[in-house]
């Protein structure tokens, strides 16, 4: 029989499979121009002086004077301005943009603009800087005592590295202005109403006075939850300057260089230790967030409240800072935050565990957090964590604990491990975000031939959500998908549901769906147009979250995950294969099952990147280098070409028909496998990510540093 | 002949000869590199040239057209393993389906993947004009990165490769990823013995400097030896060539390039129990 979790072909399938889906680039509008931004090319500096070559007519400059309303991009705080305002902070910083009609002749003056820097001293390595942005700090028992009590203090240092989204669709957008001064942004873009706020705050417009638009969309991570807002701005003021649309497209090595990627992280852990076993552990955290704040705080936040991973214990403090630098500023990426600390006390437990001479997943298992415990930041495990359930499958399904026996001691050229990584991924926005800030409304519109429109700013950026939202409204009104409409959104129609962000939109904009479609059930009648709204409700079982203390639930419910990598080293060369990679998965009950596994597969091999190939850095001046696909390397399917994944159904009653989040879930518990299974393989301790070809060579020829 | 707002489609090699010594034109093959460059240019395009699109054996000798894409050359049972496994590795299906051989050589990229082979296996090209046509060794058309012997009016016309000795072989490269990746390292070597003696030693390496790097004259220690003979001068052997690479600066460090060519010249004569 046929469940909710039945899979359907997905909405947008024949769209993009044909090759028909429009992307922004694609789109031409009458008159429409072309737009370029001129990057600061230096880390830190105060513009003297801008020369600008002989302009042709209808070639036009748009900078800071431009800016009708405030010079600032709202994200969290204002503080990133739309264009440079006589100083730069970052390689990347958007100093003006040069618009046109032909796009090769915008690119030709672009680059006979030149700049005159008077360059300062910048701040780069964020293990060094003093500047924070954000600094929380919370405990949890009496962890003083456990470290003076304490026989045995395991002190090490693990770190994260960036990662690049490297969605297939760049960074994009359009503005225009009709002829009532009104703006609209149509683009590539998350989160439609951020950059509705955006704009008014830059363009002096009130809500009725611009517009935004989500086209058609090649894929997101995260990367464009914040960026629109930038982009958007920047193309809002030249349409204004102008009355005409403005396209900007970023070509690759820009979208690399200037917008947001994962913040690295540096932390330090300490556990004390008494008879063999864990009493307390401290956790100091820095994540770069570059030169502006855009979403660092929530990021930060998530990293800091996963800090402990999936375990329990009763003494612990954590220390966070997000940490200020001369560098492009970061921001969210799949998982939020919580890759960096899942990976680093997944790594730290392992060594915890073989410190006192056992292996890490039984050392684990007696560690895990399960239903009724108190969390790291005083809130509680209000539903049951089938970890224990996923870890025996994953476990029978890749014959890891065997093979972790196995695979002690080997010789030879070819050296083969396994590892295995635990994560949770908690759904919805952090904290009271939902209650206090977001206050989702969704709408469903009835039309008189019994057709409903669905109504959200949801927005689906491959990962199915048009498909899953139809199947909760079509599912709960017992009609045909087919009877149910739905389109990308225009804030000039849809209501405020929020950001498609932090996995919430099948779990709390699904759930206001399933909910307004139980209340239009109650009320059909055919052939009437109707319409329906629905508010967010805020579950009552949660402990209320205090972020002045960091204390409460920061979430309802939490999505769990367990992995197992497979890898053999040529150690001849430092070559790795993932020769095996095995995943387990509780996102509650499923909307569509093979939606749920595209996630899954796609989200672990970009979490297998980020520990084993994905390597970007920053030199000394601030420059980002690997700003190519042949520079920065993403795993293809050739990488991983066994790759299970399953999940086990324990629904979530507070989700439409059990559902809960599931889109990041799988990025955040890969890497620590696949640095675990290097462990295995190479017979020591290891403390970051990525852990390349090189840094394999040099630990079989030097030994570990 | 079609001629293009860009160029010429000649239908026949004397054709493109007359046009490549009349014009100031950029031979296209697969225009896999060509299409990243989009420079302005004038182009020849060599597709429609099947006499440049032919493999043929003579004898000991594999004739190979370089017109021939990747997907013609690994679909061909004439073509010598070893030259399939360096070329099942270029890029994606999508490329190996455009890209030509011809082209992997005339775009002079010390990375080049086919490159590699031809030299460890003595192979020689020949190049041709409407004045006549010449023979050379393969070291002998790279001049560096980039840069060969091929005139303004030439276009290589053949690949000579001698089948003798192919069958045992060592190779290695070292991409990023599995697919999609341009070579970091890579090494062939070939070892052939006759009547107990070393007749021919060949190890050359990729990506690590402005050619494809193969020593003949530390080479040339080991032929005439027998194992036991060459094993004893095994530490020598390495030794030069321990001094002799010096891999050029990249994104990937000279140190591990380097420690990858020594692991695996190393483990090519052991395999070879030497």
């Amino acid at each position: 029989m046929d469940t909710i979790s039945t899979p359907v072909k997905k909405l947008d399938h024949d769209l993009k499979m044909s090759g028909a889906a429009r992307y922004t680039d694609d789109l031409q509008i009458p008159d429409m121009q072309h737009g370029k931004v001129l990057y600061s090319s230096v880390a830190k500096a105060i513009i003297k002086e801008i020369q600008l070559p002989q302009l042709p007519e209808g070639y036009v400059i748009i900078d800071k004077n431009d800016v009708p309303g405030e010079n600032f991009v709202h994200i969290v705080a204002d503080d990133c301005p739309v264009f440079a305002d006589g100083v730069v902070t970052y390689i990347g910083e958007p100093i003006l943009m040069l618009v046109g009609p032909d796009l090769k002749k915008v690119r030709e003056l672009l680059s006979q603009i030149v700049v005159v820097y008077e360059e300062q001293t910048p701040e780069i390595d964020f293990r060094k800087g003093e500047t924070f942005f954000y600094h929380y700090e919370y405990e949890k028992g009496d962890w003083q005592k456990a470290f003076a009590e304490a026989d045995q203090v395991l002190d090490e240092t693990i770190e994260t590295g960036y990662q690049e989204h490297i969605y297939m669709e760049v960074q994009s957008m359009i503005g225009m202005k009709d002829p009532n001064g009104k703006i609209t942004v149509a683009g590539s873009l998350q989160c439609p109403y951020y950059v509705h706020r955006a704009l008014q705050k830059a363009l002096g417009l009130g809500p009725d006075k611009v517009c935004v638009i989500q086209a058609e969309m090649g894929g997101a991570f995260g990367g464009k939850e914040a960026y629109p807002s930038i982009l958007g701005c920047q193309v809002a003021v030249a349409a204004n300057k102008i009355g005409k649309p403005v396209k900007c497209v970023l070509d690759r090595r820009d979208d690399i260089t200037v917008t947001s990627k994962r913040h690295p992280a540096s932390m330090r852990y300490q556990a004390a230790i008494k008879d063999r076993k864990i009493t307390a552990i401290q956790a100091d955290i820095r994540y770069n967030s570059g030169a502006y704040i855009t979403l660092s705080p929530v990021v930060l936040q998530r990293g800091l409240i996963g800090a402990m991973g999936v375990y329990t214990f009763d003494a612990l403090r954590v220390e966070g800072k997000a940490v200020k630098t001369n560098t492009v500023p970061n921001g969210a990426f799949r998982g939020f935050g919580g890759p960096q600390t899942f990976f680093a006390i997944e790594m730290f437990m392992n060594h915890i565990a073989k410190a006192v001479g056992e292996d890490p997943l039984p050392f684990k298992l007696r560690y895990l957090a399960k239903k009724g415990d108190e969390t790291s930041t005083r809130g509680r495990y209000h539903f049951h964590i089938p970890m224990p359930e996923m870890i025996e499958k994953v476990d029978k399904a890749s014959g890891y604990s065997q093979k972790y026996q196995e695979y002690k001691n080997q010789s030879g050229r070819y050296r083969k491990g396994i590892g295995l990584g635990l994560a949770y991924h908690g759904c919805g926005f952090t904290g009271s975000g939902e209650r206090d800030m977001i206050k989702g409304v969704v709408r469903l519109h009835k039309l008189a031939n019994n057709k409903v429109e669905v109504l959200t700013a949801g927005t689906d950026m491959g990962q199915g959500l048009k498909t899953t939202f139809v199947k909760i409204v079509a599912k709960t009104l017992g009609i045909p998908i087919e009877d149910v409409i739905i389109k990308n959104p225009n804030t000039d129609f849809v209501p405020d549901s929020g950001p498609t962000a932090a996995s919430r939109s099948l779990m709390v904009v699904g759930k206001l769906l399933n909910r307004a479609a139980e209340k239009l059930k109650e009320q059909w009648e055919d052939g009437e147009e109707q319409e329906v709204e629905e508010h967010y409700v805020h579950p009552e079982f949660m402990i209320p979250w205090d972020l002045s203390v960091f204390q409460g639930d920061p979430y309802p419910d939490y999505s769990w995950s367990a992995n197992v990598v497979e890898v053999e080293v040529d150690t001849l060369t430092g070559v790795t294969r993932v020769i095996g990679a095995w995943g387990m998965y509780d996102v509650g009950t499923a909307i569509d099952y093979r939606i749920v596994q595209g996630q899954m597969q796609g989200g672990f091999l970009q979490g297998i990147g980020y520990g084993s190939i994905e390597l970007m850095d920053v030199n000394s001046k601030g420059q980002i280098r690997n700003n190519s696909l042949s520079d920065y390397i993403i795993p293809t399917a050739m990488d991983v070409p066994h790759l299970q994944t399953d999940i086990v159904d324990h629904p979530y009653e507070g989700g439409p028909f059990g559902g809960k989040g599931a889109g990041e879930l799988p990025a955040v518990g890969g890497a620590q496998a696949y640095i675990s299974a290097m462990e295995s393989a190479l017979g020591t301790n290891l403390y970051k990510t990525p852990f390349s070809q090189e840094d394999t060579l040099e630990f079989l020829t030097k030994g570990a540093k | 002949m079609v001629t293009l707002r860009n160029g010429y489609i000649p239908e026949t090699l004397a054709e493109a000869l007359k046009i490549r010594s009349e014009n100031q034109v950029v031979p296209y093959a697969g225009g896999t590199d060509l299409m990243i460059k989009a420079q302005p240019s004038s182009y020849l395009f060599l597709n429609k040239l099947s006499a440049l699109q032919k493999v043929e054996q003579d004898g000991d000798m594999l004739h190979i057209g370089p017109g021939c894409n990747y997907t013609m050359l690994l679909n061909h049972p004439a073509v010598p393993k070893v030259l399939k496994e360096a070329m099942i590795r270029i890029a994606s299906p999508a490329t190996r389906n455009r890209g030509t051989i011809g082209g992997n050589i005339c775009n002079a990229s010390p990375k080049a993947d086919s490159v590699l082979i031809l030299y460890a296996s003595d192979a020689e090209l020949k190049l041709s004009s409407i004045a006549g046509e010449r023979i050379v060794p393969i070291e002998e058309f790279f001049t560096g990165r980039g840069k060969t012997i091929l005139r303004e009016d030439e276009l290589l016309t053949d690949i000579r490769l001698p089948l003798k000795g192919l069958d045992d072989y060592y190779y290695y490269k070292v991409g990023a990823r599995r697919a999609m990746a341009i070579s970091r390292v890579a090494f062939v070597g070939l070892l052939n013995t006759e009547n107990g003696k070393i007749s021919r030693v060949a190890a050359a390496f990729g990506a690590i400097s402005d050619t494809v790097l193969r020593f003949r004259e530390f080479e040339a220690m080991l032929l005439g030896k027998t194992l036991a003979e060459a094993t004893a001068l095994k530490p020598a052997f390495l030794a030069k060539y321990q001094e002799a690479i010096v891999p050029i600066r990249g994104r990937v460090s000279a140190e591990y390039r380097k420690q990858v060519c020594m692991n695996l010249l190393a483990d090519f004569l052991n395999s070879n129990g030497i």
